[in-house]
């Protein structure tokens, strides 16, 4: 009777000489070429995205040499969070002196309306 | 951290290095074509993954971080998840096409019984569920261990050994009648 292990054995050991029967197949020169042509492609016109990145990296080892590009990418996020609450929250100057309620217009342009003629009186 | 053969070769891929390209194909192709063949038995379907693997692996190369997981684990992540799209793509077995691949040849009676051995195995591999093969396979073609191979898998250790206990047993069973094994 055999134990649980030994049969896994026995079944990995006879896996094993079936598998090897299958005989490994030289990779085909065609498919290495196609994946280099691929790899030619690819460095003769890199994508958007990937000049996007470059350009991304450059500016930020301009920046911030040496760093990861995390840091410059936090600090350019906080300073617009920092913006956006300020914009929110502290009134501008326009509105601390609006005095819309007591707002009057003249044309200056205009000759001024003057009634002599009493009206109603 | 451990040591990453490839992340080298890796990083001159991104800066646009051919002769690194051609290294890292050179060391993981055959074994990334094998695994696609034995998983797809179709050579190929096995030939297009590992071209879309590689790439993906020189569209990536730029975006690659040492040091988070070993560059081979993800390369053949990929290469499997690739045939796992394929397969899911056939939802049926081609057992046709395994049995085809492997068809005896004339030849002297040796070579004729070891190719018709070689289908049967070919077929009994391919009826397998698609991640006890791979598992199978994994531990077989790439030799590596189960650790590795539960990484690629992207499962627990345990689960991989539960996976490769059943596939093996399935393959035995299947192949139990052939009495040259």
């Amino acid at each position: 009777m055999q134990t649980q292990e030994e049969q896994n054995a026995a079944d990995a050991a006879f896996a094993a000489r079936a598998l090897d029967l299958l005989a490994d197949e030289p990779v085909p020169a065609a498919l290495e070429a196609r994946i280099l042509g691929d790899f030619d492609r690819l460095a003769a016109a890199p994508s958007l995205a990937a000049r996007l990145a470059q350009a991304i990296r450059r500016a930020s080892e301009t920046i911030w040499p040496g760093a990861p590009l995390w840091q410059p990418a936090c600090v350019l996020a906080l300073s617009l969070i920092l913006g956006l609450a300020a914009g929110m929250l502290v009134p501008s100057s326009a509105l601390v002196h609006d005095n819309s309620d007591v707002m009057q217009t003249a044309s200056l342009d205009a000759p001024p309306q003057l009634d002599l003629s009493g009206g109603e009186l | 951290m451990t040591f990453d053969p490839d992340a080298e070769l890796v990083a001159r891929i991104a800066r646009g290095d051919r002769a690194a390209a051609s290294a890292l194909m050179a060391r993981h192709l055959p074994k990334m074509l094998a695994l696609a063949r034995r998983m797809l038995s179709d050579r190929t379907e096995a030939e297009d993954v590992a071209q879309e693997a590689f790439l993906k692996v020189w569209t990536h190369a730029a975006r690659w971080k040492p040091g988070k997981a070993k560059f081979e684990t993800w390369l053949y992540r990929v290469t499997l998840n690739q045939c796992y799209d394929r397969l899911r793509r056939k939802p049926t077995l081609d057992l046709e096409a395994a049995a085809h691949l492997a068809d005896p040849e004339p030849g002297p009676q040796k070579a004729l019984e070891d190719t018709v051995l070689a289908a049967e195995v070919e077929r009994a591999l391919a009826s397998l569920p698609e991640r006890q093969r791979a598992a199978v396979v994994l531990c077989h073609y790439r030799g590596c261990g189960n650790i590795e191979a539960a990484e690629i898998l992207g499962i627990s250790v345990e689960a991989l050994e539960s996976l490769l206990s059943r596939g093996r047993r399935t393959l035995r069973t299947k192949l139990a009648h052939l009495k040259d094994l």
